[in-house]
């Protein structure tokens, strides 16, 4: 499992934004987490993709942030997929009863095909993988 | 002996085998089926599948007579080898016409004596085979008796319309069978081959190690009819199992956990078990604690028959006993390092000459000792390598053979400080994470581990309020468990005051937290607080399960 220090990108695809954590997901890593996503929705962006193929532990303050994204996102009507997960990112979700309330794709082009195809408010506790 | 098995109740695990076993009997009859090549590791259970066959087959009314032999490296002279062969044959046809299983047992009554019991028995016929023998035999005639006594067998089956179940054990050793000196006549098993192409007479043969059958035959048709049976070892409950049923024969108690990790050991392999537990018996056990089996252990694969098992397969192979000690030396290098082809450099390391060390190890690789995985037979050649080479007292050796699986010492203890600063959690679980290594645990369980460290250590970080600003953190390994104490000054707190929350009900709160300790429960099997003074330790337990389900 990656531990190296937070950072974050994202790109653009359309109307939907690819954001990809990197490094250890903790309070300050998603405290800049929040702000990336907060950036695109100030300018409209609706649709995430977060991308944590190059996450490594997502610690429960993590988890409290992305919660707080997926909470954010719902405000607004947007929704959020998380893609390229490893298996410890699924356990970790699975242990905490989490997994029924995220939207989860194998990979990133999976996650805009659906993001694309699926306009409108994300439903509450969705299981979709 | 065909009837010295043990009690059937006693034989588990491997009923499949026999019925299998009887089944192909039966298809053979009907030229659906070839012979059985039964493979398998020395001491895997073949031959005492073949005697539990032969009891079967001995009752059975309808069934075929059974022949049980044992070739042995003391019977391999010709001349012996075919008196030997024809009476235990004759011996044992006459126990199953009379039925009368001590008789099977015979091999040294002259059998001019028996002769009246055929007649009386309506097998008069068996009186021509016999005389064919003796007279082959009078006429110093070596490949006429050869043949006089292999196709005694099925001459019996051709006459009488019964068939004749051949089961020969060890049949590699066959192709040592010669005439005045050991490898004067080479090609002696092909004797066997027309015997075995007959479906009256069905053949179940045995050999170690795997694939010594392979190259055995001349005619190649043969091997390529002839179905393969492998026979592999006991699973870890059926080990324990019999384990526990020769111990309680015994009148030994020894509860499965304290047997479990020698038990485990012995590759379930049934020749050792039993064994282990006649050791027991030996040393005057009465109720084994997990040091009762090491010692047990020890001893068996010093001075127990294991070792003596494993000797007798030794002797039997070396050509020239003068060549037994770097026999030794070169099997030491092969268990303790690994199969090597480097022979120059084995060479040099054993202080033997290239040329012998490419002789040596081209005859102990054919007997499959090179690359033999089995922790029994590497433990008995470290004995012989103490004892033989380095000349150890004997009686140190059994200590330092059980010293190298007690638990104490495969227990080790890592202790550290960290700061309560950003990301120090994380040097934790890199530490973890190479202690995980170290005892060879795997991915799942050492990503369980740091998920549940880093909550701790970020729980105290966040909570303590300890003003030294430190953790101390533990991690205690074992065979049995990891444990890890994370400690701190501070605040002390409760599991208690941590109730679980349900994630439907925490993501509906403002704050979404307090999942941690929700995680680290998840994840441990155990997980206690404990105040010490003005410190508060966390220990968390982490069990380790072998692959095969056994405590390790």
């Amino acid at each position: 499992m990656k531990s190296t220090r937070f950072s974050v990108s994202s790109r653009l695809v359309g109307d939907i934004a690819v954001i990809y954590p990197s490094g250890y997901l903790n309070n300050l890593a998603g405290k800049s987490l929040i702000e990336e996503c907060g950036l695109h929705t100030a300018n409209g962006i609706k649709k995430l993709v977060l991308n944590l193929r190059d996450t490594g532990f997502i610690n429960s303050i993590g988890i409290s942030m992305l919660l707080n994204i997926i909470e954010d996102l719902k405000k607004v009507d947007g929704r959020l997929c998380f893609t390229e997960m490893s298996r410890t990112h699924t356990d970790t979700f699975d242990m905490l009863g989490l997994t029924p309330h995220i939207v989860v794709f194998t990979t990133e082009d999976e996650a805009l095909q659906f993001l694309k195809e699926t306009p409108g408010p994300e439903p509450k506790d969705r299981d979709e993988n | 002996m065909p009837f010295n098995s043990i009690p059937s109740k006693e034989f588990l695990d491997r009923e499949d085998e026999l019925n299998s076993l009887k089944r192909h009997i039966e298809l053979r009859r009907d030229s659906m089926a070839g012979n059985v090549l039964l493979e398998g590791g020395r001491g895997v259970g073949k031959s005492e599948l073949l005697k539990q066959l032969y009891r079967t087959t001995f009752w059975e009314d309808k069934g075929p007579a059974p022949f049980y032999y044992s070739f042995r490296t003391a019977s391999l002279k010709g001349s012996f080898f075919v008196r030997d062969y024809f009476s235990r044959f004759i011996c044992q046809y006459l126990a199953f016409l009379k039925r009368e299983p001590f008789g099977a047992g015979s091999s040294n009554i002259p059998i001019n004596r028996l002769l009246p019991q055929f007649a009386g028995l309506g097998a008069a016929w068996m009186i021509d085979i016999i005389d064919e023998f003796e007279e082959h035999l009078a006429g110093g005639d070596f490949y006429g008796t050869m043949l006089a006594a292999i196709s005694a067998p099925v001459a019996a089956a051709r006459i009488s319309g019964r068939q004749v179940l051949v089961m020969l054990d060890d049949f590699n050793l066959s192709t040592r069978i010669y005439e005045a000196n050991p490898g004067d006549t080479l090609g002696l098993t092909t004797l066997f081959e027309e015997s075995m192409k007959d479906n009256l007479c069905p053949h179940i043969i045995t050999g170690s190690p795997a694939g010594a059958l392979g190259t055995i035959f001349s005619d190649a048709s043969l091997c390529r009819q002839a179905e393969r049976m492998r026979l592999g070892p006991l699973p870890q409950n059926m080990a324990q199992q019999l384990f526990g049923a020769c111990l309680n024969k015994l009148e030994i108690a020894c509860s499965d956990e304290a047997a479990g990790r020698i038990v485990g050991l012995l590759g379930g392999n049934p020749l050792y078990i039993r064994n282990l537990a006649k050791a027991a018996w030996k040393m005057h056990k009465k109720d084994m604690t997990e040091k009762d089996v090491l010692d047990c252990y020890a001893y068996e694969v010093c001075s127990g028959e294991t070792a003596f098992y494993w000797s007798s397969v030794l002797n039997g192979m070396i050509a020239d006993i003068r060549d037994h000690r770097d026999n030794v030396k070169l099997l030491m290098q092969c268990t303790d390092k690994g199969a090597c082809r480097d022979f120059r450099r084995i060479a040099g390391l054993a202080g033997i000459s290239e040329a012998k060390v490419v002789r040596l190890m081209q005859e102990l690789s054919r007997n499959g000792l090179t690359d033999c995985g089995d922790a029994v037979f590497r433990d008995f050649v470290r004995c012989l390598f103490m004892k033989e080479i380095e000349g150890k007292k004997e009686q140190e050796i059994p200590g330092i053979i059980s010293s190298g699986y007690s638990t104490a010492d495969r227990t080790s203890c890592f202790e550290m400080s960290i700061p309560m600063k950003e990301n120090a959690e994380l040097v934790a679980a890199g530490a973890v994470e190479q202690i995980c290594r170290n005892i060879d645990l795997d991915d799942e369980i050492l990503n369980a581990v740091q998920i549940a460290l880093i909550e701790c250590c970020i729980n105290a970080m966040e909570h303590s309020g300890s003003p030294d600003g430190k953790l101390l953190l533990k991690f205690l390994t074992s065979p049995e468990a990891l444990v890890i104490t994370i400690e701190s000054s501070g605040r002390y707190f409760s599991l208690d005051e941590l109730p679980e929350i349900p994630a439907e009900e925490n993501m509906r709160s403002q704050r979404k937290r307090g999942w941690g300790f929700r995680l680290i429960r998840k994840t441990m099997d155990d997980v206690k607080v404990e105040r010490a003074g003005d410190r508060t330790r966390v220990i968390l337990t982490k069990k380790i399960a072998r692959k095969d389900g056994a405590s390790r």
